[in-house]
């Protein structure tokens, strides 16, 4: 075991793991956070999906010693259930969850979306989640989120 | 101790304060409603302590359904309260009734039956304590925000009502007089009270417990079904950083970690550390047709009425459905703790009670000495590997005393060993009068068992991989008018000569449970795209004949709604496309479901796309309009997902689907263009559960739509890209 | 008039003569005429339809020419060439958009000469210079195939050539170095499946377009053949004598990946070659089975060597006293901690079980581009459709991490030298 600093949601943190742990477990065990879910840990299903950097990653395919001083986001990150942030306040609006598995890999993955590109058009935010499954078939709640998100933020919402 | 005399100890314990009344007559049972029947005290649905706490309790489980939500809306509009004045408690062997299975859609039925119920006598009771309280007559007071209020405006609340007084009272069939004033929760759309934790990290799910002094453990199944085990080295395995321990007991391996990856490293290195024999002991069939009928089965004639007609136009066909999988989203979870004789299980299971008799038989304890939880799990469609991991965990905890012990399948073992939906065959014959009505038909279904739940610890599947191994008992058909293979297979359509046997296989030659519908997706999927044949062959619009064989004016509207929201009489086809239209009333009893779907099909690379899909749904009195909506929107893809791609693929010797890329479900990319649920309202009419009443209708839509694209009749399920480009 | 400027005259005279006949044979070489449209769309027999759709699958149609599955054969996909970038049109028999307007005679010309109905020439990025070679018959039922899919409204993408090469008359010049309309021949000495396959490797598969090396001007080097070519910046191995395969290939291995895209003891098909495994998958099996043969009959000669693939087991740590120890020490806790896990099970019908890398042709390959795109997009199986799965390490693995991870599978996996440029190439792979 060797002594991994992370930095999640903005905060440094030190976690003692091999260095092969993904950073799925890393984030569920280590550090208590509910929102990265293991659905598959082979890359296939997205519902494990957070941030490094700027980019969407599956966090069950990221060991944990190869992150360096690249930040981690989570869903916690972006807000909670008082202060909700703009993609889990659409979320919350559109009712877009059945069982809810999958969601907080779907918000992270319309994140990196919405980063990189404010004003998606329909098209782009289906092909942008292809890579994120959902078994309930939530899909059009989903993509009404995003596209919900997306306006909000083009007005002049706050992320 | 009685359950009675228990639950009095319990509540006392809690210092809660339950309400009862004195008992006047009791009632003839089976005149309750059915979860009442079962459990009929008040308390047990209902308390209300002196700090105005009100807790509702429900042996039904969320599942994602939305039941929570509208279960709360249901009591919170008997007792005029806003509903996020209620705590809920979900099925919990210790602390709440027994409702078996949160399953085949009955929930609102049963649990939010039994809650009306319960809550307008709690109310009326309350009522009367208030009017003898504040001396006033009961018909003079307003009722708001959990308290009476006298015409003077004297107050008295729901908890001064109760304090001091520990009461206990049976239910009565007489329903309580309606509440005062208008209608308020139900038939709201009230954002469910569980997404808010769901999108922000909060925790939600069985695989977010984090107890403490828990350990992880993985299982490592035999490579195929029949694999048995001829050596083990363990002892490398033993060594291996952080394992605490390793369980074998016949061919059930497990391996317990202090941390999860080092558990699911472990578990890799056990894997390789064991050999296994693997006889080719799966039949192979070049087809499902072929598979299914050369198992034997026991027919039972479930409908005959009239006799066979000589005259007019002869139609048959066959219809098939591959094994198919739940596959949940999250493979399934459970954790297990032994402490003093006393196992405490936190399950997604969809049945607490029976899954502690079924852990009582695995481990030769007492039903007492045993408590479920149920704790969410992501969405099971049915009888998935919950009860398994369940069983997992509990022997893990008996192996490892005092420590929680927390089971997660990985993906391959959700793939590779749930129970799966069964494959089926339908054959269908009919004759066609002259006056374009059907004047017979015939229609045989042929399909392994749909229900392998515990109860048993047979059914368990660590159970049967034991040295001394547990038998899983016969399975048996459910018999009609909810039937297993057979739901659905009577059509509801008028039929003035017909005969509906169901050919019951009770060896399946894989593992087969209840999968979201049962039989009734393949039932009405070969139901409804034959009644399209036999539209064609008449020369009728596919509406219009359904309409000419249906006489309930719930089914009419239903059909004819979504006919006209589709725009069904003035569409015009266009190249590559059509439109297909299909009905059913789940277990022709329940939800009443129609939809119209338009398709594009590019045969060349087998896409068929759906363009739109408009539907129309009678559910009974809609307690949330928009949880409705998302049950059906959901049932409709996930059924556009079994229809257009799953099928589970196995050699001579092993299951072969046991991850996404082998077994690909629909994405982003394929989900309809534009999706519409239309809702039909029938206030005071039953509650009728949504979650399986557009599956079978969605897989017939799209398949007739796919023949008026294209001219393809498809009627193997599914209707994959290889075989859409195959047909010719 | 005087002799110097009777001389004078006779220059100018002899130049502006030279002019003309230069002028002449350019013009020869650059313009063809428009053809005639057709009125209506002739019928076919069923038989000539089937046997076209094999020779579309054959011929890899849908490659380019289906970029949206929902509309097939209607065109739009870009494809980067050296010279720019070439967008596929619209072969669905839309009057107006696509080739509904063609006679047999267009339909014939534009797959030998690569000449459109209009008479504009055709970039060779459809590989008209090996359908040259397709007999009439088999053109015949192309054609037959193509007029009979429902046609698609879908108009002709502009492309984005480098300059000069938006002026399409200089594709001619190409034609004259690389168009060779010389029939097909079989070979009396070689089987008549062997023949077979080459026909079709040859005139309808075009396996030389991405495995045989490009000369400057973007031709075949037919001095070269089957040595190893590229596609969509992918490299594709040789296939004949310098086969970089670290175990040879056995007939049945060949025919097997041809059809599915595995073989044991081999990687699976990735990249654009996973296009032509879904084409041949739906082609008739003795044709696959021919190609196969042909295959292996150039492949055979590879001469068996010993490389690291005839071992197993999880790749070594570096030497000691490797001169680049700190960035193979950084590949090799990225392999141990990344791929392993994977990749050292060995494979097996198990989901997370993929070839030992030490058996992996991309780290044989003189060039690295195959391997830095199978680490950054994974091989998925085309949506929809099962198959094996790899995910991608692009938004994983730095630009620095990726280029040691390649370096040290390159010399610990493959026992081979290191990629001249492998930096660049991963620094290239990821610039948008």
């Amino acid at each position: 075991m060797t002594t991994y600093r992370l930095q999640v949601n903005g905060k440094q943190h030190a976690v003692d793991v091999d260095a092969d742990t993904p950073l799925l477990y890393v984030l569920r065990n280590e550090l208590a956070l509910n929102g990265a879910k293991f659905g598959c840990g082979l890359g296939q299903c997205g519902s494990c999906t957070v941030l490094l950097g700027d980019q969407s990653v599956m966090s069950c395919m990221v060991p944990v010693s190869g992150i360096g001083a690249r930040p981690v986001r989570t869903v916690e990150g972006l807000g909670d259930a008082r202060t909700p942030g703009v993609l889990q306040q659409a979320f919350i609006d559109e009712q877009a969850a059945q069982c809810g598995y999958c969601i907080a890999g779907m918000i992270m993955q319309a994140t990196a979306l919405l980063e990189k590109t404010p004003a998606p058009t329909d098209a782009q935010i289906r092909a942008h989640m292809s890579p994120n499954l959902c078994r309930c078939g939530t899909h059009m709640r989903i993509l009404r989120a995003v596209r919900r998100a997306a306006d909000k933020l083009a007005a002049g919402g706050k992320r | 101790m009685s359950a009675d005399q228990g639950r009095r100890r319990f509540l006392a314990a809690g210092g809660a304060l339950t309400l009862s009344f004195a008992m006047p007559a009791w009632s003839a049972p089976g005149e309750l409603p059915k979860s009442l029947d079962k459990s009929p005290w008040l308390d047990a649905w209902i308390r209300i302590d002196a700090s105005e706490a009100i807790t509702v309790f429900t042996g039904k489980a969320e599942l994602g359904q939305g039941i929570k939500t509208a279960l709360l809306q249901v009591v919170a509009n008997e007792l005029r309260i806003a509903p996020s004045r209620l705590q809920l408690v979900t099925a919990d062997t210790a602390r709440t009734p027994d409702e078996g299975m949160t399953a085949g859609s009955n929930s609102m039925k049963d649990s939010g039956t039994a809650l009306r119920h319960a809550a307008g006598q709690v109310r009326a009771r309350l009522m009367e304590l208030a009017a003898a309280r504040m001396k006033v007559p009961a018909t003079g007071l307003a009722l708001k925000d959990g308290a009476f209020i006298a015409p003077d405006g004297r107050r008295a609340s729901f908890g001064q009502l109760v304090s001091g007084q520990e009461l206990h009272a049976r239910a009565t069939p007489e329903p309580a007089p309606p509440a005062p004033g208008p209608k308020t929760a139900i038939g709201q759309s009230l954002p469910r009270v569980d997404i808010p934790a769901k999108v922000t990290g909060g925790r939600a799910y069985v695989q977010d417990l984090r107890l403490p002094n828990m350990v992880h453990a993985r299982v490592v199944r035999p490579p195929s079904q029949a694999a048995s085990l001829i050596e083990l080295d363990a002892a490398a395995v033993m060594r291996l950083p952080g394992v605490v321990k390793v369980v074998r007991d016949g061919r059930f391996l497990a391996v317990i970690a202090d941390g999860e990856y080092r558990a699911v490293k472990a578990a890799a290195f056990l894997a390789r550390a064991a050999r296994w024999d693997m006889p080719a002991a799966l039949p192979v069939h070049p087809d499902v047709k072929s598979l299914v009928m050369a198992q034997p089965s026991e027919p039972t004639t479930i409908l005959e009425r009239g006799t066979r007609v000589g005259q007019g136009t002869k139609l048959s066909a066959t219809f098939t459905r591959p094994f198919q999988l739940h596959a949940s989203i999250g493979p399934s979870c459970a954790i297990a703790q032994l402490v003093d004789k006393r196992y405490t299980v936190w399950t997604h299971s969809q049945g607490v009670f029976p899954l502690k008799s079924a852990l009582a038989e695995l481990l030769a304890a007492d039903e007492d000495a045993i408590r479920c939880i149920h704790v969410e799990g992501s969405g099971c469609y049915g009888h998935n590997a919950a009860d398994d991991v369940a069983a997992d965990a509990a022997l893990l905890a008996r192996a490892l005393p005092g420590r929680p012990v927390r089971v997660q399948w990985m993906r391959e073992d959700e793939h590779g060993w749930e129970p799966f939906g069964a494959a089926m065959v339908a054959q269908v014959a009919a004759t066609l009068g002259l006056d374009g009505r059907i004047a017979d038909w015939q229609y045989d279904v042929f399909t392994p068992p749909h229900n392998t739940r515990p109860g048993k610890a047979g059914n368990l599947l660590p159970a049967t991989h034991l040295e001394k191994p547990f038998t899983p008992p016969r399975p048996k058909p459910s018999p009609q008018p909810e039937g297993s293979g057979d739901r659905n297979a009577i059509p509801y359509y008028l039929l003035p000569n017909a005969r509906v046997t169901h050919h019951f296989q009770p060896r399946a030659v894989l593992r087969t449970s209840a999968m979201r519908g049962l039989g009734a997706y393949c039932n009405v999927f070969a139901i409804e795209s034959f009644m399209d044949e036999l539209a064609r062959t008449a020369r009728v619009d596919p509406v219009a004949f359904r309409l000419r064989h249906l006489d309930d004016p719930r089914a009419v509207d239903v059909v004819k709604l979504a006919a006209a929201k589709f725009g069904w009489d003035a569409y015009e086809r266009t190249p590559r496309r059509g439109r297909g239209f299909a009905f059913a009333r789940y277990k022709n009893l329940a939800s009443y479901c129609a939809l119209a779907v338009e398709v594009e099909v590019a045969r060349e690379t087998g896409l068929v796309r759906i363009a739109r899909v408009a539907s129309a749904v009678d559910c009974g009195e809609i307690v949330n309009p928009d949880g409705v909506r998302n049950q059906i929107e959901g049932g409709i893809v996930q059924s556009a997902s079994w229809t257009l791609l799953e099928q589970v693929r196995f050699d001579a010797s092993r299951v072969l689907t046991v991850d996404w890329a082998a077994y690909p479900i629909l994405r982003f990319g394929q989900v309809p263009d534009k999706l519409d649920v239309h809702l039909i309202d029938r206030p005071g009419q039953p509650f009728l559960g949504t979650g399986e009443a557009a599956q079978g209708p969605a897989a017939a839509a799209i398949a007739n739509a796919v023949f008026d694209a294209c001219g393809l009749r498809m009627r193997d399920l599914p209707l994959d890209r290889a075989r859409v480009r195959k047909a010719s | 008039m005087d002799h110097a400027r009777r001389k004078r005259h006779t220059g100018w005279w002899l130049l502006l003569a030279a002019a003309i006949v230069l002028t002449g044979i350019a013009f020869g070489i650059m313009w063809r005429p428009a053809l005639a449209p057709q009125t209506a769309i002739p019928s076919f027999d069923e038989a000539r339809i089937e046997r076209g759709a094999n020779l579309a699958r054959l011929g890899m149609c849908a490659s380019c020419h289906t970029a949206d599955l929902a509309r097939p054969f209607a065109g739009g996909k870009p494809m980067e060439t050296p010279f720019g970038t070439v967008h596929s049109t619209n072969i669905t028999p839309d009057r107006d958009t696509g080739i509904g307007a063609w006679s047999p005679e267009a339909f014939t010309r534009a797959m030998r000469q690569g000449v459109s109905r209009d008479g504009h020439l055709l970039y060779p990025a459809f590989p008209y210079n090996h359908y040259v070679r397709m007999t009439q018959d088999d053109v015949d039922d192309l054609y037959a195939y193509f007029m009979t899919r429902p046609p698609l409204d879908a108009p002709a993408r502009a492309n984005d050539m480098t300059f000069p090469f938006g002026f399409r008359p200089l594709v001619g010049f190409w034609n004259v170095l690389y168009l060779d309309d010389a029939p097909w021949r079989p070979d009396p000495g070689q089987s008549a499946e062997w023949n077979r396959g080459a026909y079709l490797a040859d005139a309808a598969a075009h396996c030389a377009a991405c495995h045989t090396p490009r000369t400057e001007l973007g031709g075949p080097d037919l001095k070269r053949q089957l040595d190893g070519g590229e596609a969509e910046d992918w490299y594709a191995p040789a296939l004949n004598k310098n086969s970089p395969s670290p175990l040879p290939w056995t007939r049945a291995q060949l025919h097997a990946y041809l059809r599915t895209g595995m073989a044991e003891d081999h990687a699976v098909a990735g990249g654009p070659m996973q296009d032509v495994v879904m084409h041949l998958a739906q082609a008739d099996e003795a044709d696959v089975a021919a190609l196969a043969a042909w295959t292996h009959s150039h492949l055979a000669q590879a001469p068996a060597r010993t490389t690291p693939a005839q071992t197993s087991g999880p790749l070594p740590p570096p030497a000691p006293d490797d001169p680049d120890l700190p960035r193979m020490r950084l590949g090799h806790e990225l392999y141990t901690n990344s791929c392993a896990r994977c990749h050292d099970v060995g494979r097996s019908p198990g989901s997370g079980a993929a070839l030992p890398l030490q058996k992996a042709i991309a780290l044989y390959e003189p060039d690295p581009r195959s391997l830095i795109h199978i680490v950054d997009d994974g091989i998925l199986p085309p949506d929809g459709e099962p198959g094996r799965w790899m995910p991608g390490f692009k938004a994983i693995l730095s630009i620095e991490q990726a280029g040691a991870l390649a370096a040290y599978l390159r010399k610990y996996g493959a026992g081979q030298p290191a990629w001249p440029g492998l930096d660049q190439q991963v620094r290239k792979a990821r610039a948008p």
